[in-house]
């Protein structure tokens, strides 16, 4: 099983979650974490923690968010480990709670 | 928004830290029961729990006897492996509405908030335990750290209310510095608590073993680096998936012996049954190693040779007594053997706390003594080494004896008495050694059961609650 972050991430990007990980599984993109469900010890910390609400056990995933399971997956073998805090995007305020914001997900690897 | 301040490691501790790499491990975990009830779990597993057992569970989520929300159910395949073959191992892992029918007991018999002056702190004896993990790979039914486990608010010393947190490095680092600072000014002992230097650190949780070796490693550099002599690991990953003591985890521990030569470890690992450890053939026996022994999972051994082979490390198991699980003196005995044949003490058995939602898994306390004792009869000297304890607010105490000579005139008294020692209180040790002894009761899981027999109170285990002895009331 796994933990699994969904779109409310998206722009906001709060890394409360990495955290309070005591495995470091959360991989990093421009604007949105993902979850390693390889890594992933199901110790259930970072749902308390993310204040977008954004991460779920996969067990509990609500039916309009599945397709977050196999894109955490994927994205977390492309995106490198963030292992510390940081601050989180400029806008998350305004953009936490904001619908269809898989649109405004940015694939591509961050530049190191 | 603030960051929080991290801990900044020293020189010395980032060169040893350059050097950790982390495993990958495949403990293939299932967490929770859903799969099992979608028969989403792999195909070998589907009979593992059965219809009724998960109706009987599942019927009770969301009232007061939830059993899910109590403890969370998780199992790894290398544990559920061994469980295919043991009743013992299955009472221990698979969740059951028995565990909820009896909600009597207290909150926190061991008051541990009052020894917790930092987050994630346990400071006893000259002992800090330290919370470092919030989850285990599997999970134990009868384990009483619930309430880090299930993320249980708890009420705090100075009245919030609160989950338990995870210990902080920078906290406790400062937490120990400043204490063995005060110790040292003050000619070997605190001002106030009159406790002397903190010199060893329990890694307890949850499992540090979940964590990754960088993790672990900050924390072993950073407690080596801040004076602590002797570094504890509670772990049960060697029954959960033993694999995790792969090379990369032995590579980070002979790096940091060879940056801090003189810090010792110290396993203290967690086996309840011989079955978490052993191998059986197809008629549920045990197989005769042609070498010595008992064969074990080829896993578990090599993870413990690996251990063995280095002399700065020790090896503990200790083991509550559990019903159902390991109330049975001859599994007992051949868990004590199988142990110290294979390099691991056989520390302290302990008699399960009385809290709320354990009365499924308590032993009386004079069974436990029984079956302890008749386990260890057999047994050469040094495999006995452990005796069983049960933990007092006023410290750890042990039960020492249980007699079946009658003692006239008190109550209980007719079968005999039991004789507690209390092995050291919490702060320093000026009661050492001393004893209570009460008048028998079969039944008592606690102290409280022998509240109306006290007969000798030297330990002060009940004087302390103002509770007097029998020739006291019988002079007044």
């Amino acid at each position: 099983m796994t933990y699994v972050v969904t779109d409310n991430c998206i722009q906001c990007k709060y890394t409360d979650c990495v955290d309070v990980c005591p495995v470091d599984c959360f991989y990093e993109g421009p604007n949105f974490l993902v979850i390693n469900p390889d890594e992933c010890i199901d110790c259930d910390d970072c749902v308390e923690a993310c204040p977008a609400g954004a991460i779920f056990n996969e067990d509990d995933l609500p039916d309009d968010k599945i397709q977050f399971l196999q894109l955490n997956e994927e994205l977390a073998q492309v995106w490198p480990q963030i292992t510390d805090q940081k601050e989180p995007l400029p806008d998350a305020k305004k953009w936490d709670g904001v619908a269809g914001k898989l649109e405004h997900l940015i694939r591509k690897a961050l530049e190191n | 928004m603030a960051l929080k301040e991290r801990y900044t490691p020293s020189k010395k501790e980032t060169q040893f830290l350059d050097t950790v790499q982390n495993g990958k491990y495949d403990r293939d975990i299932i967490t929770g029961l859903k799969k099992f009830m979608e028969g989403t779990v792999p195909q070998d597993m589907h009979g593992f729990y059965t219809q009724d057992e998960l109706n009987a569970v599942k019927a009770l989520d969301g009232t007061t006897r939830d059993v899910q929300a109590r403890m969370p159910v998780k199992i790894t395949r290398h544990y559920f492996e061994q469980a295919k073959n043991s009743k013992a191992i299955q009472t221990l892992v698979k969740a059951s509405p028995k565990e909820t029918y009896d909600l009597d007991g207290a909150e926190d018999p061991g008051k541990q908030m009052t020894y917790s002056p930092v987050e994630g702190l346990i400071h006893k004896y000259e002992l800090g335990l330290i919370y470092v993990a919030s989850t285990c790979s599997a999970h134990c039914r009868f384990c009483y750290r619930e309430e880090l486990i299930a993320k249980k608010k708890i009420v705090r010393e100075d009245g919030t209310v609160a989950p338990k947190g995870l210990a902080q490095i920078k906290d406790i680092v400062e937490y120990i510095t400043e204490h063995n600072h005060l110790v040292d000014e003050n000619g070997g002992r605190h001002p106030e608590t009159n406790r002397e230097r903190l010199r060893e650190i329990l890694m307890s949780g949850g499992d540090p073993m979940v964590l990754g070796n960088k993790n672990i490693a900050q924390w072993l550099s950073a407690l080596a680096q801040a004076g602590i002599e002797n570094i504890r690991i509670g772990t049960k990953e060697l029954a959960f998936h033993p694999k995790r003591f792969d090379e990369t985890f032995f590579a980070m521990l002979d790096s940091f012996h060879e940056a801090y030569p003189r810090v010792n470890l110290r396993m203290m690992v967690h086996f309840n049954h011989p079955d978490e450890a052993l191998l059986k053939n197809p008629d549920g026996n045990y197989i005769t190693d042609p070498s010595g022994g008992l064969t074990w999972h080829p896993d578990t051994l090599a993870a413990v040779q690996a251990f063995g082979q280095r002399a700065w490390i020790n090896m503990d198991n200790q083991s509550p007594i559990i019903a159902g699980i390991n109330d049975d003196s001859n599994a007992l005995r051949i868990l004590q053997r199988e142990m110290k044949h294979n390099g691991i003490e056989n520390h302290y058995f302990f008699c399960g706390r009385d809290i709320v939602g354990h009365k499924a898994f308590n032993v009386p306390i004079e069974r436990a003594w029984q079956i302890l004792n008749e386990s260890q009869k057999g047994l050469s000297g040094v495999e006995a080494h452990a005796r069983l304890s049960i933990t007092h607010y006023k410290g750890k105490t042990e039960v020492a004896a249980v007699t079946n000579v009658p003692f006239p005139g008190v109550k209980g008294g007719e079968n005999g008495v039991v004789i507690f020692k209390l092995i050291r209180s919490v702060a320093d040790a000026p009661d050492r050694c001393k004893v209570t002894i009460v008048g028998r009761n079969s039944e008592a899981i606690w102290f409280s059961g022998y509240d109306d027999r006290v007969i000798m109170d030297e330990a002060e285990l009940y004087a302390m609650y103002e509770i007097p002895t029998l020739s006291a009331i019988a002079a007044e």
